[in-house]
């Protein structure tokens, strides 16, 4: 665990936890914001509640303060992986239904797609540090198509990215706070005493 | 008793009669004769039904019914007169029911039965579309032909005011033939049997809203269905906003009907079927103007590369994205098409077409279409009268003369095959703005020059330029930058 160990991996990490920290606030707000935008944009009903939608990676995860600090970066990675690839599917989908008559949701979806895409990049930098393996490569992993479904089926599926992103957002706040108690490269639990 | 003869095809009839309920009965004899027949013809048979010619003008029917053993019970005379016997046509046979459901169009096909008739004769087709298991009569329609002794295959579409998935229709037709020299009772045939295009509502898998995804135009009425699995209840259902009452089509399939639908927003409005636990399943109707037709259709060109044309902006479709208006170029002449990219959010109508080699003469035809409609305009245009040259560049003014100055300008474009007339425009200080006209042959990407006299000396002057075409002026390019020189003393 060698990198680890050192002050400065120690320094680096804290760092970019508390980077990553500030990234998920700033996504979350951004993320509320579009909400309310897609859902008056849209039509829809904001007090509509999406069941769970197909590939849409979960926030909600049981035994939340057992999880190690690897198991929390990886679980996060891919749940950013996912939305970057989810959020692009609808942003594609906004310009073929819409084109130019809705450029405002179009920006906020670019907007809050770029910091995902970061986010997703922030933690591949955790990672890093955190496990001699690093994060897991992208290759071969071809995103799957969007299933084909009618125009409010999509409306709802968009919908439920978002609230689920948003979820994700805060999740991965505590996660990062979390992993920042954690003393380097340990991917154990820390003791009950450390919980938050 | 009770003979009663019916023909389908006025040459054969069929005849039947009843029989008392008394005794055994065993075979009858039949037989008939005409006027026209030398002896009467005579058959056995177990029906209480032959068929036998139609006569000329009548018949004379003998009906012999005999016992089990053979011994004759009772014998009856009739005389059937061509007024008696009734012409019923046969029941139509419908060859194909085809439904297109992303029109909501049934389209039937059946047989007139016309090799049966003689030519000419006005026939009549009743046909009756029906809903709820074939009890609730939608529409009922009379559609007329005539018969031409053939077989002819007839087909009639019906537009439903709903989605077809909805719920199932049903359909049957029958017939009546108006002949003429028919002296007896003539009568409708039987109706044919029902033809059936099952809706989702019969499928399994079939739940979902309907019409999925469609456009309609502003005005239109638009009937919309929510499709669920059995036992499942529908609270509410929505249009945009509203929440509409629902109409009951059948156990798994209720609707509601919206009037004179409004502009939708640019993501359409939703049509939201809640269903128990709030799941909910819904559509999206896109409602929007048919596209107008271009007015101010223009076309020039400024370099002789590209023809550009313009035409001045509709009235907005409120469709978007790939529903959105659609406009391409043809050129009838060359056969040519362009598609235009324009952009419904601004105010700008523009498109390009290439200047083709050898062609001066063009006939367009800019195509406009989106879902709701299509439309056209079209221009013959003379290119050499549609010169509309690009700004001079670089204007340039030297000498070394206190009367006289030379200018050089360029002009982006190839004018080889016409002839330019440029205007110099000189001004100085306190005097008159002068204009001054020159022609010259256009050059293709040419640096073009001007000499100007009878200046006077020392004396500062700001020149400018413009450029049209000599042969057929159609508009001035706009002013070139102002270049100002100093004439040298006298």
């Amino acid at each position: 665990m060698a990198a680890a160990d050192s002050p400065s991996a120690a320094l680096r990490r804290r760092d970019l936890c508390s980077r990553g920290i500030r990234l998920a606030g700033k996504m979350r707000s951004d993320v509320i914001s579009l909400l309310d935008t897609y859902v008056e944009r849209q039509g829809l009903d904001a007090s509509a509640s999406v069941a769970a939608v197909e590939g849409v990676p979960v926030a909600a995860v049981e035994h939340w303060d057992e999880q190690g600090g690897t198991q929390r970066l990886l679980e996060n990675l891919a749940a950013y992986r996912a939305f970057r690839t989810l959020l692009a599917q609808m942003l594609e989908e906004q310009r073929e239904q819409l084109g130019e008559a809705d450029a405002a949701l179009g920006r906020a979806l670019a907007a809050v797609l770029l910091q995902v895409s970061a986010f997703a990049y922030h933690l591949e930098e955790l990672l890093r540090l955190e496990s001699s393996r690093g994060p897991p490569s992208e290759e071969g992993a071809a995103a799957p198509a969007p299933p084909h479904l009618g125009l409010f089926e999509r409306k709802l599926r968009g919908l439920g990215v978002l609230q689920e992103l948003a979820q994700w957002a805060v999740r991965s706040a505590r996660d990062l706070r979390q992993l920042a108690k954690l003393s380097p490269g340990s991917s154990s639990v820390p003791s009950p005493t450390e919980s938050p | 008793q009770n003979l009663k003869c019916v023909t389908h095809n006025l040459r054969k009839m069929i005849c039947a009669w009843d029989v008392s309920s008394k005794g055994r009965h065993g075979q009858t004899d039949f037989c008939y004769t005409t006027n026209d027949l030398p002896s009467p013809v005579c058959f056995k048979t177990k029906e209480k039904r032959v068929e036998i010619p139609v006569p000329e003008s009548s018949t004379m029917v003998t009906i012999t019914t005999n016992s089990i053993s053979g011994a004759a019970f009772a014998t009856k005379e009739f005389e059937i007169h061509k007024t008696d016997i009734s012409f019923v046509p046969l029941t139509p046979r419908i060859l194909g029911l085809t439904p297109d459901f992303s029109t909501s169009t049934l389209s039937l096909k059946w047989s007139d039965n016309g090799s049966v008739f003689p030519y000419g004769l006005d026939a009549f087709w009743q046909i009756q579309i029906l809903r709820k298991e074939a009890t609730e009569k939608v529409t009922q329609v009379t559609y007329y032909s005539k018969l031409t002794h053939e077989d002819i295959i007839l087909s009639w579409n019906w537009t439903s005011d709903m989605p077809l998935e909805c719920t199932s229709h049903y359909v049957k037709i029958r017939c009546y033939i108006n002949v003429t020299q028919f002296v007896g009772p003539k009568d409708w045939s039987d109706w044919s049997p029902v033809e059936e295009v099952p809706g989702k509502d019969t499928e399994p898998s079939g739940s979902g809203v309907f019409p999925q995804d469609t456009v309609v135009a502003v005005g239109s009425d638009v009937t919309f269905c929510c499709v669920h699995e059995e036992g499942q209840q529908i609270q509410r259902m929505t249009y945009g906003p509203e929440i509409y009452p629902m109409i009951h089509l059948s156990s798994r399939s209720s609707a509601i009907r919206v009037l004179n639908a409004s502009a939708s927003d640019t993501s359409g409005t939703n049509i939201v079927c809640t269903l128990a636990e709030g799941v909910m399943d819904g559509t999206v109707l896109f409602v929007g103007y048919a596209p107008d037709t271009p007015e101010k259709f223009s076309c020039e060109t400024s370099n002789f590369l590209i023809i550009k044309c313009t035409w001045k902006a509709g009235r907005p479709s409120g469709l978007y994205g790939k529903r959105r208006t659609k406009y391409s170029l043809f050129e009838r002449i060359s056969g040519k098409n362009v598609s235009c990219e324009v952009n419904e959010m601004n105010k700008e109508r523009v498109c390009g077409f290439p200047v083709l080699a050898d062609q001066k003469t063009y006939d367009f035809i800019l195509g406009v279409s989106s879902p709701i409609g299509q439309t056209e305009s079209s221009l013959l245009v003379d290119l050499t009268e549609r010169v509309h040259p690009k700004t001079p560049e670089k204007l340039t003014v030297f000498g070394n003369s206190s009367t006289s100055v030379h200018l050089r300008w360029f002009i982006n474009g190839s004018f080889a095959e016409i002839q330019l007339l440029c205007q110099i425009e000189i001004s100085s200080g306190h005097s008159e703005r002068k204009l001054h006209n020159v022609s010259m042959p256009g050059g293709k990407f040419s640096i073009y020059t001007a000499q100007l006299n009878t200046l006077h000396p020392y004396t500062k002057y700001q020149f400018r330029v413009r450029c049209s075409s000599a042969d057929h002026f159609w508009r001035w390019s706009d002013w070139s930058r102002v270049e100002e020189h100093t004439t040298l003393e006298a």
